[in-house]
């Protein structure tokens, strides 16, 4: 499941290598452009596609992975935009729908390009290089440490409700009881927080963030 | 739930991202009032917990199933500036690890979920607290309400936010904003049951945490500020239901919209069909909002008070596992 969306991103290509400002850069202007053209322009709709797709080969991501992913996307885009042409009696609409679409799943595979080349260390070092306040960037690092050890606490949690055989009730008990589990996941997490602050403090914190200039 | 890019012009994304940048740099400011040194380790677990339990689906009886948003929660908890701080990072972090929400998007994503879920949600949950009192009824109640009233003031702003995209012939503005409030006020009802659960547990077993965020001694100057904020989410949310009736709204938006509109959506500036009476479906539009509206208000009451009874104030102390790091 961590490497679902990004799965790719440890190989090696050319685009791996590219300086991870410039990538950044790169997937920005190409969604800025996506979304600011008109749709008249639609020779400018193909260019834009051709590219996100000759990224993708470049970058040695499979088409089979990106249409699993689009697959999963797709419900989302176009429940939202089928209530254009819903909104008109379903007469008229359709091409503003499509229009949308298209720009949404332009502007999603672009994303997920970025995600594969660029991992999530990688984007936090460029973000520190980008003036980010240091304050931010320590919170997403620690963020990022801990949401797999949340997860495994969670998944935990899970196994020992699948086997106490958890299941059925009244959709108000099954509520209650998923809301207690994240309740005391909660709690859980908040002790462990306050456990490596504890830690933090004994090797110096002061909750100034410090980081080394010459990482890369 | 999260916009993606591709539904808002960039222009609109570009204003709310400003906005959203003045207020989480606000918030940065002032965060550490509350949490001092711990503001780093609290903020960052808060933001784990929000992502880790959006993967528990809650079943609603339908192929399709809801989870928890988080923006109240972490009001609940942190106080509302590091609340804001730790969902507008739960939202950059969708973004980078699973490409869920747009990244011009962005903006109008912490907007709705970390501004408005957090700063506002704060301003009407301590509203409610201070008028109902108690500190577990209390404490829940106005967490409940807080919750049902962010998520229907992110989905007005949303419908505002999308107005002002597209050119005014393109779509029905009446008929979007109604299917808008009413999917948001049983969505919202959702949020609220969870995060009224979620809050009770946690009162019954570390009191301290939620005291802490909400102190019930505040200062005159801080709770006309509050009731101010606590007003503008309201306002939002009965704009969602007022709406409808209020026929002059889309036509003074009009103006407005002109102004903002880029040449993105020219080819149909032809208005053809721009009054209520032609579309087929205008007819269940005041009576849906209205129904959505009461039900939804008589839901998250019943609600308040549910929650506020099935978990007695008594209830034994589950120990929480203490493990290693």
């Amino acid at each position: 499941m961590s490497d679902f969306w990004d799965r790719y991103g440890r190989s090696v290509s050319i685009c791996h290598r590219l300086p991870p400002v410039l990538k950044l850069a790169l997937a920005v202007s190409v969604i800025v452009t996506g979304v600011a053209i008109p749709v008249r322009y639609w020779p400018a709709y193909g260019v834009l596609g051709c590219l996100v797709f000759a990224g993708h080969s470049i970058a040695g991501i499979p088409l089979g992975y990106l249409i699993k992913r689009l697959l999963i996307f797709l419900p989302f885009v176009s429940s939202m935009a089928i209530s254009l042409p819903l909104s008109q009696g379903l007469d008229r609409g359709w091409d503003l729908m499509l229009q949308i679409m298209f720009r949404g799943c332009l502007a999603f595979l672009v994303s997920l390009w970025l995600v594969n080349v660029m991992p999530f260390e990688q984007l936090l070092v460029t973000l520190r290089k980008l003036k980010v306040p240091a304050v931010v960037v320590a919170i997403l690092a620690f963020m990022y440490r801990y949401v797999f050890v949340v997860w495994d606490e969670l998944d935990k949690m899970r196994t020992a409700r699948k086997a106490r055989s958890f299941s059925g009730g009244s959709l108000w008990f099954r509520w209650r009881t998923l809301s207690q589990m994240i309740g005391m996941l909660l709690i859980r997490s908040l002790n462990r927080a306050e456990r490596i602050h504890g830690a933090m403090c004994s090797r110096g914190w002061d909750g100034e963030v410090r980081w080394l200039d010459d990482q890369d | 739930m999260h916009i993606q890019d591709g539904y808002l012009s960039t222009s609109v994304c570009l204003a709310t991202g400003a906005v959203s940048l003045g207020a989480v740099g606000y918030s940065l400011h002032r965060m550490k009032d509350l949490l001092g040194e711990r503001t780093v380790p609290l903020t960052g677990m808060m933001g784990s917990l929000i992502f880790a339990g959006q993967m528990v689906n809650f079943p609603i009886g339908l192929p399709v199933s809801g989870h928890l948003m988080g923006g109240v929660l972490a009001a609940a908890i942190l106080g509302p500036w590091a609340g804001c701080v730790a969902v507008t990072l739960v939202l950059v972090a969708q973004w980078a690890l699973f490409s869920d929400g747009g990244l011009l998007a962005l903006g109008a994503n912490v907007l709705h979920m970390a501004v408005l879920g957090s700063i506002g949600g704060y301003a009407v949950m301590t509203t409610v607290r201070k008028l109902l009192g108690g500190r577990f009824r209390g404490a829940v109640a106005g967490s409940v309400v807080a919750a049902w009233l962010a998520v229907l003031a992110a989905s007005a702003m949303f419908c505002l936010e999308f107005r002002l995209s597209y050119a005014v012939s393109d779509f029905d503005f009446g008929n979007i904003f109604t299917l808008m409030v009413t999917l948001h006020a049983l969505i919202g009802v959702g949020e609220a049951i969870i995060t009224g659960f979620v809050v009770s547990v946690i009162y019954q077993q570390r009191p301290d945490l939620i005291d802490m965020a909400q102190p019930v001694d505040s200062t005159v100057a801080s709770s006309a500020s509050r009731f101010a904020a606590a007003g503008l989410v309201c306002a939002l949310a009965v704009a969602a239901f007022a709406a409808p009736f209020a026929s002059t709204l889309p036509d003074g938006l009009d103006s407005v919209a002109e102004q903002f509109r880029i040449a993105a959506s020219a080819e149909s500036t032809s208005g053809l069909f721009t009054n209520y009476d032609q579309i087929p479906i205008a007819g269940w539009q005041k009576l849906s909002v209205s129904v959505a509206g009461i039900g939804g208000s008589l839901a998250v009451f019943a609600a308040a008070v549910l929650i506020g009874r099935a978990i007695p104030m008594n209830a034994p102390v589950i120990a929480t596992e203490a493990t290693g790091e």
